[in-house]
């Protein structure tokens, strides 16, 4: 039996790599550090708000879930600012309507809850998005709607950070910016993601100690069966 | 303490009327079982635990779910809404969903892993054919119970996987438009199709439970075999409990162990538990480059994706059931251990190679080479099964031993 499991092992293996090799013809996306500290999803929000708002919406997040998520953790003042008018349990919308947005874009943008899930590389998509602004190569796409990263290259959306062409000194803070915002963006998409782990921990922890106080009864209750 | 309960004179004015006591006793706690099982042995009971976690799970799930295809703005849906109202809102939701998610795939691993034990150890040969044939009735309930499940999340794989395995109705000759609108409830996949999905969702488990507590009877009238294959004298037997109940929940333990793991820090399992492209909502006018089926059914799509013609893709996809039903029947060597078959093991290490990179072929888009592998694979797949009624012929078996 044992064999078995290990040649199938091998096989599987050898599978995987084979079809990994024709499988990679997308673009490898930008690695980047999320980190799901407050600073950063602070910082991630007011990047949403300022620029991304502009046009996306985030359905499942309400304002006063801003407050709500400990991760977040705004203060109601900050969260009255960021509103306006809007109802504190209204999800957070953007002004845009669809019929201006198909007027001026050709299409509806996405809502972004979910997008940091929803896109092969999560995060790691959304900051080489941000930063995959870049003059078209054979010149056929305007500048600003050429995107290294987007399937096909062609994307309505214009280089909302001003990446392209951007002064070198301004380069670090583009970037702190778009790692905020896709740090924001993954945490909405699975906004329990941390109280799961912090859960998870200590249940398995309780697990691995129950097995083997099973794993001690078994062999006393065994002991006394010749096998 | 059980012993007390049982003896107990309130146990007792119970099984005066109901017999309970007895069967307790029958099933759980006298049942012979030989001393020389091992871990491949747990599965069984590890699989009923599983069921019975994915029918609390989801009826819980159920309480919150909205089946309704209403659209709601921006591409979503009601039944979309729900589920992300589960995952956030609902007091820990989101535990309770990630294990019913979790939770169909580990059933399949189980059960794949508990199927692969009992061809291995030669468990569906007489007197266990009927035994074997109600696992294989347990596996196409499951199968079709994961496929009315993945459409209520309606997103675009949820809509787009419905819509291509629907359409297998649509290619048998005669009946197939009718049939295929009947499945459907309308010409395409849409809020009919979800309802009555639902509704299917929550009668499939229940004939489930029936087969499974059949399955479990019915192991109790025939008794496990066990490694050697050879029936096993008195003094080799022991009672389930407390031997078996022990060695099964040690090893309920390492499997809880592993489920958590994915439903607390990996519930997507890379998008293989939950595919990527299922947090999309369902958008009927755009079809996804790349559909495919959640991996436990992948083998079987398989299949069907190797032969050129649909309708002879379907008949050689229901003919890789049947032959799995015919089993017993095909198999005609009097030995029934892989461990004294240095052939037939052989063939089996082939047989589950070829299901495996079947599974790998239908998880990824086609390519002409995926087909060619993946056609390869469907030849040996059936190859296996055309050889076992003559393997016994010529094949050299080792020398059995007498007892455990």
């Amino acid at each position: 039996m044992k064999k078995i499991i290990m040649s199938f092992v091998l096989l599987l293996a050898m599978g995987g790599a084979s079809g990994l090799s024709q499988a990679e013809e997308s673009v490898a996306l930008k690695s980047v550090d999320i980190s799901l500290d407050r600073a950063t999803l602070q910082k991630g929000l007011h990047v949403f708000t300022d620029v991304c708002m502009g046009c996306h919406s985030l359905r499942y997040i309400t304002w006063k879930d801003l407050m709500d998520y400990p991760e977040i953790g705004l203060k109601r003042e900050a969260v009255d600012e960021l509103r306006e008018d809007a109802p504190l349990n209204a999800p957070i919308k953007t002004s845009l309507s669809e019929a201006e947005a198909k007027e001026n874009y050709g299409i509806v943008p996405p809502d972004l809850s979910l997008m940091a899930r929803a896109r092969e590389g999560k995060g790691a998509y959304i900051y080489s998005l941000l930063t995959g602004f870049a003059h078209d190569p054979k010149g056929r796409v305007e500048d600003g709607n050429y995107n290294i990263y987007f399937p096909g290259h062609r994307i309505a959306m214009g280089d909302p950070l001003g990446w392209l062409d951007h002064e070198p000194e301004d380069e670090q803070d583009l970037k702190q910016q778009a790692r905020a915002v896709a740090s924001f963006l993954t945490f909405v998409s699975d906004p329990h993601q941390l109280e799961r782990q912090a859960i998870g921990k200590w249940v398995i922890i309780f697990l691995i100690v129950l097995t083997l106080v099973l794993w001690l009864l078994k062999r006393a209750v065994w002991s006394d069966v010749e096998h | 303490m059980i012993k007390k309960i049982l003896d107990s004179s309130a146990a007792q004015w119970l099984d005066d009327r109901t017999h309970a006591v007895q069967y307790i006793r029958f099933h759980l706690i006298d049942y012979p079982t030989p001393k020389n099982l091992n871990y491949m042995y747990a599965f069984g009971s590890i699989a009923l635990v599983v069921l019975i976690l994915q029918v609390l799970t989801g009826l819980f799930l159920a309480m919150d779910y909205k089946a309704a295809t209403l659209p709601t703005g921006n591409g979503f849906s009601l039944a979309f809404d729900s589920v992300e109202r589960i995952m956030r809102d609902v007091n820990s939701g989101w535990l309770i969903r990630y294990m019913h998610a979790v939770g169909a795939s580990a059933f399949f691993f189980v059960i794949y892993l508990h199927m692969a034990r009992g061809l291995y150890y030669g468990s569906y040969k007489k007197p266990r054919e009927f035994l074997w044939i109600m696992g294989v009735m347990i596996l196409v309930i499951m199968q079709a119970t994961v496929f009315f499940g993945y459409l209520l999340p309606w997103g675009q794989m949820s809509f787009w996987g419905a819509t291509v395995i629907t359409n297998i109705f649509g290619a048998i000759p005669v009946i197939g438009d009718w049939l295929l609108q009947l499945v459907r409830g309308g010409f395409s996949v849409g809020d009919p199709t979800l309802g009555r999905f639902f509704a299917l969702h929550f009668l499939t488990p229940l004939l489930l439970v029936v087969v499974v507590l059949w399955h479990v009877m019915a192991l109790h009238v025939v008794h496990s075999n066990n490694p050697t294959g050879v029936e096993t004298s008195e003094k080799n037997i022991i009672p389930f409990h407390p031997y078996y109940t022990v060695k099964d929940l040690f090893g309920i333990g390492v499997f809880l162990i592993v489920y958590s793991y994915f439903v607390f820090f990996n519930p997507t399992g890379n998008g293989l538990i939950i595919e990527v492209n299922n947090f999309n909502p369902a958008n009927p006018m755009h079809t996804p480059g790349d559909i495919s089926p959640v991996w436990y059914l992948t083998p079987w799509y398989e299949i069907l994706r190797s032969v050129p013609d649909k309708l002879l893709g379907i008949i050689g996809m229901g003919f890789a059931y049947v032959c799995l039903f015919l089993l017993p029947w095909l198999d005609r060597s009097p030995v029934r251990s892989a461990r004294y078959r240095p052939v037939y093991r052989m063939m089996l290490i082939v047989f589950f190679a070829a299901i495996a990179t079947l599974g790998y072929c239908g998880h990824h888009p086609v390519t002409p080479e995926l087909t060619l592998v993946g056609r390869i694979a469907s030849v040996v797949y059936f190859a296996f099964f055309f050889m076992l009624p003559f393997v016994h012929k010529f094949e050299k078996t080792k020398p059995l031993p007498e007892d455990l």
